[in-house]
């Protein structure tokens, strides 16, 4: 960071012996990147203060997307605000109604099934490999590489049509419920699934050589971008984002919910902490999810996984916070509870308002171009920053 | 030398790549030229709400039981009802569903006991004019006309209900209907006892559940409720 900075310094003085550029003085500009830029996933506004090309200063403007779901929750009972968190985190919705789930089944110590519990985590996996191919086509895209983003969606459409079949809608799912799941799998799920496992496997192969050893793809990746662990520590990043920084942190691991920890998977470290380890741990992570899939529907117990609560019930006095590794990162659901049957207040911690924070740091002296690679290589999405 | 290696090189995965793509050419596509062809909807595919009515009456199942009413996290839905003073039995005069701010999440399919309400797998009700997709009783029953649905398996309450009476006094069969939709909410909280923290508070609870199903049996009431606030908030909202 410091070397950059000097640079700069020194192309002034430069600038300052050199008597035609006196008289041409030159000074720092505002680039507006955004709000309706593409590569920034959505609705950001960055303010970006250029020197020439090189990045001096950015600024996110956040907030055009702020549609108050943690107000519009308040004002409903526990059971109607499942599909607010559909539309809390569009693109991995399964794993925010999971969290919500989660926090309530804590409150009132609600037991949940155990074939829910191993349906749930096949769903989730699914949303979460749903979720890394998009990443991988977007990221690519932004890189100037078209066909993985056709190939990334090909793929994720399966998933969808598994998602349609059980719950019936592909984007707000509604499924994972308050004690368990909305509905039981169809017959002939689990060939579906482990058909679509087998080829997701073979496909990540065909992604590797289409990306990992493009000298393009490469030298927009390695090395830029670089964030160590300390700083990612100290400004809260979580997920794959954080793993790549080499740091062993998975909810899924750590603090295990679910039926996590009766699955064998591994967590992928990166050793560069670029935008290159980034990328290459969610394609990693999409493989591993493919093992715990299988895993799990190797051991799907029987039983009823639906859970019929009642209309309207009322939750004990206090605070409760649960939290889960969603693919984005920690996702994580605070409610308060005044012992009415509306919570007092409820919160939705969402990992991208974190990823979003550390990239003013880590882009200075890069340039625009690359901004653009760091941005999409931390995943953000902005229904989940502003909420 | 360096660059003449990273020439080749560049070109050796340049083909790789391209080998990739080879690979997919001969596949089939997986698009569909959609007004032309379509896809087939799965059975429980949520779309556009229906009201489904008895195949052989022609009649609304609908008991104007307001639960469907109750459980929409939205307010979508506005039931008018009225009492028929032969049958005993309530049915509804006014059934709106607002698809302006419909959120197809299927609470109201789950709460009904009655078969009476239904997310489709219909999709296309684009409409030039917004006030076209509030749709009364009449478009929702139209609408789901043709829909085909399994009864569903008569709710172990009713069935206990049928068993206690007597066929003497079932001469009445709407009125055994009626009674059961008024004792299913009731009689669920006491069936589903997971929770050893609420078991303290249930007896406290108890009355205010007696309380509040009373007051669903009132329509006006149920209207001016906290419901009722909600759709104003989220008219406000989908306005902005």
């Amino acid at each position: 960071m410091d070397e950059k900075e000097l640079h700069i310094g020194e192309h002034q003085e430069q600038d300052e012996q050199n008597p035609v550029a006196r008289e041409l003085h030159t000074e720092e500009f505002l680039v507006n990147m955004g709000p309706q830029h593409p590569s920034t996933h959505g609705v950001c506004r960055l303010l970006l203060t250029m020197d020439g090309e090189v990045i001096v200063k950015v600024e996110p403007y956040i907030g055009y997307l702020h549609r108050a779901i943690e107000k519009i929750c308040e004002n409903r009972i526990y059971n109607q605000i499942t599909p607010f968190m559909d539309r809390f985190e569009y693109v991995s919705s399964m794993l925010a109604d999971w969290v919500y789930a989660l926090c309530v089944e804590r409150i009132g110590q609600i037991e949940v099934s155990p074939r829910a519990e191993y349906l749930r985590v096949i769903f989730g996996e699914l949303q979460r490999i749903a979720s890394h191919l998009i990443y991988w086509g977007v990221f690519a895209m932004d890189l100037g590489a078209v066909t993985p983003f056709l190939y990334g969606l090909r793929e994720r459409e399966m998933i969808m049509d598994l998602f349609e079949e059980t719950c019936g809608q592909r984007l707000t799912y509604n499924y994972i419920r308050i004690g368990g799941v909305s509905q039981d799998i169809n017959p002939g799920f689990e060939q579906k699934c482990k058909k679509f496992t087998s080829y997701m496997c073979q496909v990540l192969e065909d992604y590797e050589t289409l990306l990992n050893e493009n000298p393009i793809f490469l030298s927009r990746t390695k090395n830029i971008g670089v964030a160590p662990p300390e700083l990612s520590v100290a400004y809260g990043v979580s997920g794959p984002s954080l793993r790549a920084s080499g740091v062993n942190w998975d909810i899924r691991k750590d603090d295990p919910y679910g039926y996590y920890e009766k699955f064998e998977f591994e967590i992928p470290q990166g050793k560069n902490y670029d935008t290159w380890d980034r990328y290459q741990a969610r394609v990693i992570e999409m493989r591993e999810s493919c093992k715990i899939i299988e895993q799990a529907l190797d051991g799907l117990p029987e039983g009823d996984p639906t859970f019929k609560m009642r209309a309207s019930f009322k939750l004990p006095e206090g605070e409760y916070y649960a939290r889960i590794e969603s693919s984005r990162g920690e996702m994580g659901c605070y409610i308060v509870s005044k012992g009415e049957k509306k919570p007092y207040r409820l919160k939705l911690r969402g990992s991208s308002f974190n990823n979003l924070m550390i990239i003013p740091e880590i882009s200075k002296g890069l340039k625009i171009a690359d901004l653009v690679a760091i941005f999409a290589s931390y995943d953000i999405i902005m229904p989940e920053v502003d909420r | 030398m360096g660059m003449v290696k990273d020439f080749f090189s560049g070109i050796y995965n340049l083909v790789v790549g391209l080998f990739v793509t080879g690979k997919h050419l001969g596949r089939h596509a997986i698009t569909l030229q959609y007004p032309k062809e379509r896809w087939e909807m799965p059975e429980r595919s949520r779309g556009v709400v229906v009201l489904l009515s008895d195949p052989e009456t022609g009649e609304l199942n609908c008991t104007a039981c307001l639960l469907c009413m109750k459980a929409c996290p939205t307010g979508a839905i506005i039931i008018d009802r009225e009492k028929n003073p032969e049958t005993k039995r309530w049915f509804p005069t006014k059934f709106v569903i607002d698809n302006t701010i419909c959120a197809f999440c299927g609470l109201c399919e789950e709460s009904c006991n009655f078969d009476a309400i239904k997310l489709t797998g219909k999709y296309e009700f684009s409409v030039f004019d917004q006030s076209e997709l509030i749709y009364d009783m009449d478009r929702l029953a139209e609408l789901g006309r043709d829909v085909k649905y399994t009864p569903r398996k008569k709710p172990a309450a009713k069935k206990a209900a049928e068993q206690k009476k007597p066929p003497a006094e079932g001469k009445k069969p709407d009125e055994k209907k009626e009674d059961t939709a008024e004792k299913k909410p009731e009689e669920k909280p006491d069936k589903i006892e997971t929770n050893p923290a609420e078991k303290k508070e249930e007896k406290a609870e108890a009355s205010d559940k007696k309380t509040e199903d009373q007051e669903s049996r009132k329509p006006e009431e149920a209207k001016q409720g906290d419901l009722g606030l909600d759709k104003e908030e989220d008219k406000k909202e989908s306005g902005n």
